[in-house]
């Protein structure tokens, strides 16, 4: 009895005029959301029911883990937030192989790529010392990086995939000469890497001209100082690139295993179009 | 007796659909076989079959007497050498393609080796630091020729080497060929569509049909 009035109370305090006043906005940026659908319709993207379902559950997930942030950002453990990011990695590698539903072996492979990349970069900058230990900081930073950790690894997994079906020819003369699986697929892998980070790299070039992080912006916002978030800004850009190169070359050597069996032979079909 | 290599009653089914059935063949040191058949009658197949690239159906490959199963995979593709129906060079010049074959079994040739290489296939273009990719197919097939020759392979399985090539480069290519088998002490299986070719350079001709060869 007491719990139960103690939640009513809880959620109608989250109701507040702010909340209200957002949830307008949020409305009306479905109208935004509309004009999407209607032109991944005509163009033929098919992303329309990826965008539909994406925002429905991306809109409970956030709201939700707004709610646990707050009581999260309290956390000044280190192996509970370890643990929190290992949560957010299952998740990324859940999240890689729905996106890449035609792929074999996407969670399994993309899962330690995220979770070592992730929490390694995690764990060496708190130990440096560039991140102080408390969730306020290393669970975003940690969000952060692993997102985009998740990001490469589904660029590796794909490009290396569909490399292997629009090149097949390149493929097998590599391993009719007595290629590795590695050797076979190396510039691939490479050029997947390098691709993976160009956005990154570009947003780091163009870095408070074009780019206004939303991570300084919100170090802003929260009171700190803008000499504190800038710096911070930096920050996080080296550890998301330091996460996506560890993140990369694990993802793409476990994903040889379903490239090719042991017998060093294709196991990726034909395209089927 | 043990001969170079030899197929024994291979077949193979893709997806419930029977390519070919009891094939066999035997390849000596200094032999030149051929096979023709219809496209689509499961040439290209054969040939991976040989170097593990395909798992049979049924049937044995067996080199020098072994089963090629026992072999490793690329200790046996070092010894027998498929150069694919469609010559894929890799990214960079041609001193960089032949040099790449040697360098994944942790090998490195002189430049002179290069060139006596380019040599042998006929190739006197001076073009070792040419885009690989911008040759012509002609030129690409006998690059391709030379990448695999540098490894010293035992057995040489040649893909319709000519298919895509128009007269010229084909005869270029075709005596390319010729003095390899002339001068190599090896083994050659060429798969090729064209009867006249075939008589050119094979001691023997195989086809393969949905039956059996017709001898
Ligand atoms: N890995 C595979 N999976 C399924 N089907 C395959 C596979 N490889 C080949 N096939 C099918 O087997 C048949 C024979 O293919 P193959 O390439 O061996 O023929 P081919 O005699 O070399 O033809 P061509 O003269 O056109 O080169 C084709 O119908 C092809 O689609
Ligand atoms: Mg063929």
């Amino acid at each position: 009895m007491q719990a139960e009035f103690d939640l009513i109370a809880y959620l109608s305090g989250l109701v507040t005029d702010e909340v209200i006043a957002a949830f307008n906005s949020y409305l009306a940026a479905l109208v935004l959301l509309a004009m999407l659908i209607i032109i991944s319709k005509w163009q033929g993207l098919g992303i329309g029911s990826k965008l539909v379902v994406g925002t429905i559950r991306g809109t409970a997930q956030i709201i939700l883990m707004a709610l646990i942030l707050t009581q999260i950002f309290e956390f000044d453990n280190i192996v509970l937030i370890l643990a929190v990011l290992a949560v957010m990695s299952l998740f990324a590698a859940y999240t890689a192989r729905q996106n890449l539903d035609e792929i074999p072996g996407v969670f399994a492979t993309a899962l330690p790529g995220i979770l070592v990349g992730g929490l390694s970069v995690m764990t060496i900058a708190w130990l440096l010392g560039v991140v102080e230990l408390s969730g306020e900081m290393m669970i975003p930073m940690g969000g952060m990086v692993i997102g985009n950790a998740m990001n490469i690894s589904a660029l590796v997994i794909d490009r290396m995939w569909s490399n292997a079906q629009k090149q097949r020819g390149m493929l097998e003369s590599a391993l009719a000469l007595g290629a590795t699986a590695y050797q076979a697929t190396e510039l691939t892998i490479r050029e997947a890497i390098r691709t993976g980070l160009l956005p990154n790299l570009n947003r780091y070039a163009a870095l408070g001209i074009v780019t206004i992080p939303g991570f300084m912006s919100g170090l802003i916002v929260g009171g700190a100082s803008p000499i504190y978030a800038a710096l911070y800004q930096v920050i996080i850009f080296i550890m998301i690139f330091l996460a996506c190169v560890i993140d990369a070359l694990i993802v793409s050597r476990r994903f040889l295993k379903h490239m090719f069996n042991e017998n060093l032979q294709i196991l990726v079909p034909f395209p089927n179009k | 007796m043990t001969h170079l290599l030899e197929l024994r009653n291979i077949s193979m089914k893709f997806n419930d659909t029977v390519l070919f059935a009891g094939f066999d063949l035997d390849l000596e040191i200094n032999e030149t076989v051929g096979i023709t058949g219809p496209s689509g009658s499961g040439k290209s197949t054969i040939l991976r079959i040989v170097v593990n690239l395909l798992t049979p159906t049924t049937g044995t490959v067996l080199f020098k007497g072994v089963s090629i199963t026992e072999y490793e995979p690329r200790e046996l593709r070092r010894k027998m050498i498929l150069v694919p129906q469609e010559a894929s060079m890799f990214p960079g010049t041609v001193r960089d393609n032949l040099q790449w074959g040697l360098s994944i079994h942790k090998l490195h040739a002189s430049e002179g080796k290069l060139e006596s290489a380019l040599e042998e296939v006929n190739l006197n273009c001076d073009c070792l630091d040419d885009i690989a990719g911008n040759l012509s197919g002609g030129e690409k097939q006998r690059v391709a020729l030379a990448r695999a020759l540098l490894l010293e392979p035992e057995v040489l399985l040649l893909d319709e080497p000519t298919s895509a090539l128009d007269e010229k480069s084909t005869l270029m290519v075709e005596s390319a060929i010729g003095s390899i088998i002339a001068e190599r002490k090896i083994g050659v299986l060429i798969v090729t569509h064209n009867p006249a070719q075939a008589k050119r350079f094979t001691d023997r001709l195989v086809k393969i049909t949905g039956e059996q060869e017709g001898k």
